[in-house]
């Protein structure tokens, strides 16, 4: 299932193109040097195509930023192009080989986790709601936990969501006040929120059975 | 513990602890995979700047470089916190930035020019981020593979002190 699908509703089970038969990514990346450009394809590009690819190295160099003998992060190609296609997405959290996020089209957003090792998305039945928008959010290591700060009903609240389990289940503010960012331990014993009381943001740390 | 009704929970809770700066603003939580280290921003001198506490005693831990070019925001701890990632201000641009508090390094990231980083999210090995970008009036998280750039931070790696110093000492039954 694709994140697209996915985000339409589509069905388990369906092969995702860009995907190997062993289920990982073969992402299209050139070397030039030490450096790895993702899309990049030697055969394809001419005299121009270096041209360019040198003035942008000294345009970084220029702009102080390490240039090209700064640190090149490489793209995850494969699994940026689905999250194009898959519309809006926001407020990442990695953890372990997963990928939480918000993603959504037409002002819908839903919680989704991603498998990042496979590139697909996992179903979290129970936890995206039509009339829920999600704010925040955070996955332990092994996927199992992830934590939601939403608004539903004028009213926002942190949820705990046990995957195994397909539970969710309310944190309550004590004392009260309004959650906004979450991040969770890699256990997912504990997690660390923004809490908005009496005209000033704290941070809160909960610990979670 | 247990169950308060309605589904509401009554577990241990505390207070993230005095950062040293009274009564002000907190935001932008982020702990380590080993729960040991807390990363946040409070405002200092007018701008937001990126704190490290250990916890659960509050104390706070000596950042390097990145002490300055703020406003900081969104902050991201690897396992053990060795490294640390945040967005930082450099002229009119923002830009990624990590930490290696380990020996005091600072991997700065560029992204395309029509990026502007937002939020992020460092895996706790440090093998992966997640940046979340607006580009062209749209959000967008775009996924990068580190690994060629940054040793792992795994479970039972040392604990870091901050300053280029591996705290050996430090926090027992960690390692």
């Amino acid at each position: 299932m694709t994140l697209v699908s996915h985000l339409r509703g589509g069905r388990a089970g369906l092969a995702h193109p860009r995907l190997s038969a062993g289920g990982r990514f073969k992402p299209e990346r050139f070397k030039l040097g030490r450096f790895n450009l993702s899309g990049f394809r030697p055969g394809r590009m001419g005299p121009v195509g270096r041209s360019l690819l040198h003035l942008g190295c000294l345009s970084l160099l220029g702009f102080g930023l390490g240039g090209c003998m700064g640190d090149m992060p490489r793209p995850m190609g494969g699994l940026d192009r689905q999250l194009e296609q898959a519309g809006s997405s926001s407020a990442p959290a990695l953890a372990g080989r997963w990928l939480a996020l918000i993603a959504g089209r037409g002002g819908r957003d839903q919680v989704l986790l991603v498998d990042v090792e496979r590139g697909l998305p996992v179903p979290l039945p129970g936890l995206n709601r039509p009339d829920a928008q999600p704010l925040s959010v955070a996955v332990n290591r092994d996927g199992n936990r992830l934590v939601v700060v939403r608004q539903r009903d004028g009213q926002t609240e942190l949820v705990l969501y046990r995957r195994e389990l397909m539970a969710l289940e309310s944190i309550a503010m004590q004392p009260p006040g309004v959650p906004r960012r979450v991040s969770l331990r890699g256990d997912g014993h504990e997690l660390a929120v923004e809490v908005s009381r009496g005209g000033l943001w704290q941070i809160d740390l909960i610990a979670i059975p | 513990m247990g169950l308060t009704g309605c589904g509401s929970w009554s577990w241990g809770r505390r207070s993230a602890g005095p950062a040293g700066f009274g009564q002000d603003n907190r935001q932008d939580p982020a702990l380590s995979g080993n729960g040991r280290l807390l990363a946040s921003i409070v405002e200092r001198s007018g701008r937001d700047t990126v704190i490290l506490q250990e916890q659960p005693s509050g104390r706070l831990l000596p950042l390097g470089p990145l002490q300055r070019q703020q406003p900081h925001r969104s902050p991201s701890l690897s396992w053990n916190g060795r490294y640390l990632a945040v967005i930082v201000q450099q002229g009119a641009r923002r830009l990624t930035v990590i930490e290696d508090r380990s020996n005091g390094q600072l991997h700065r990231l560029p992204l395309p020019a029509d990026s502007e980083p937002q939020r992020l999210s460092l895996a706790p090995d440090g093998r992966r981020l997640a940046i979340e970008v607006v580009r062209g009036g749209r959000s967008l998280v775009q996924m990068f593979d580190l690994s060629d750039l940054l040793e792992a931070d795994l479970p039972g790696g040392l604990p870091t002190s901050g300053g280029g110093l591996v705290d050996g000492d430090a926090a027992p039954g960690q390692r």
